[in-house]
């Protein structure tokens, strides 16, 4: 894929400022942070990674598991705090419980990022011959967890719509990201 | 050390501390302290350390106090390294360390009796860590182990719970806590 359709890290990280300022009800006050990004570091989204270790107003934390990301934005939420989640399509999988319990059963409105790795351009995600790629959307659809999928900087929007659907719908939204970022 | 007594002293010692219990503690802190400010992790396996760690982050002027388990932690065990990574100074990490996963039957854990886990805590990078095996010795330390720059991680050594959360189902959904608390925590700021 040539260079210039990736979509450059500064953006995706200005999308989620937007997105976070959307739903806070005043602005961060000094010393607090805009909002949390909870990673566990995505091949696709390694230059947003990269990107947010040097951001002022969003603060980055690497967590172990996705297991844990979900339940530390749990408590983020509760305490007051925007939050975000950036994974990897395995690590969806592996947090599907959790993601469950916290998502659906808790209330939790979890925004993820979701790198689909190995996901081939030319194609649909759910025509990939890959199962990690293939069956992203429908586990998300079988837990009624909306979701859509960012390939270009055309789709940005996304992420805040996405973003204030979590919260709307007190539970988790999904963007898959398609394409490693630039 | 009977865990119903550890929750009791807790409680009384807790001052305004948002906590976090799971599995065996969840029946016995609801009738004990009904009225603090808890969040229950049951249903998303080993997760009170992570929630509790986001409460900590998210409200850095108030004690979050994570009421786990052994069993429990063993299963997000990375978790130790998570809270050390994030150095929560407000964050007490209680460890009921009773051997065995009582909640399903007191199978043992994994190399029960030999786990040391304020070890693992320790190295893993936790500020403060202790192991108490006895009542008298945990009231003493309590007010330390509230205050003291975390995070802290204290191993209780503690029998078997009375009640378990398939013994004394019931409390409120999760759904409900988690709007309650955070309600709460807004109408506090």
């Amino acid at each position: 894929m040539p260079e210039n359709e990736r979509i450059p890290a500064p953006l995706i990280v200005e999308a989620l400022k937007a997105a976070f300022r959307g739903q806070r009800e005043a602005p961060a006050t000094e010393g607090e942070p805009l909002g949390w990004v909870l990673s566990v570091p995505d091949t696709h989204q390694r230059s947003v990674i990269a990107e947010l270790e040097g951001d002022n107003e969003l603060r980055l934390l690497t967590c172990s598991t996705e297991d844990e990301a979900n339940a530390i934005a749990a408590g983020l939420y509760i305490g007051g705090a925007e939050v975000a989640l950036m994974i990897q399509h395995a690590g969806l999988y592996a947090s599907v419980n959790t993601l469950r319990g916290v998502g659906l059963d808790g209330g939790v409105p979890l925004f993820a990022l979701v790198g689909l790795l190995s996901r081939e351009p030319e194609l649909e995600p759910e025509d990939s011959p890959r199962s990690m790629v293939r069956f992203a959307g429908p586990l998300m659809d079988t837990f009624d967890v909306p979701h859509a999928l960012l390939e270009t900087r055309d789709d940005l929007g996304l992420i805040p719509e996405y973003y204030a659907l979590s919260r709307e719908r007190s539970g988790p939204a999904v963007v898959f990201v398609g394409r490693e970022t630039a | 050390m009977r865990p119903e007594d550890a929750l009791r002293a807790i409680n009384e010692a807790r001052g305004d501390a948002l906590v976090v219990p799971t599995m065996t503690a969840v029946p016995a802190w609801r009738t004990i302290a009904p009225e603090a400010p808890s969040v229950a992790c049951v249903g998303f396996m080993g997760g009170a350390s992570s929630l509790g760690l986001g409460l900590a982050l998210a409200q850095p002027e108030r004690r979050v106090v994570v009421l786990d388990g052994d069993g429990s932690l063993l299963m997000q065990l990375g978790s130790l390294a998570t809270v050390a990574g994030a150095a929560p100074a407000n964050y007490t990490h209680v460890l009921f360390a009773n051997g065995v996963y009582q909640t399903s039957g007191s199978q043992g854990i994994p190399a029960s009796g030999s786990v040391d886990f304020a070890g693992m805590a320790e190295a893993a990078g936790y500020a403060f860590t202790t192991r108490i095996d006895t009542l008298e010795e945990l009231r003493i330390r309590l007010p330390e182990l509230l205050s003291v720059r975390g995070p802290v991680l204290v191993e209780l050594a503690v029998e078997e719970a009375e009640l378990t959360p398939m013994t004394a189902p019931g409390g409120d959904p999760l759904r409900v806590q988690v709007e309650r608390l955070r309600e709460r925590l807004a109408s506090e700021e």
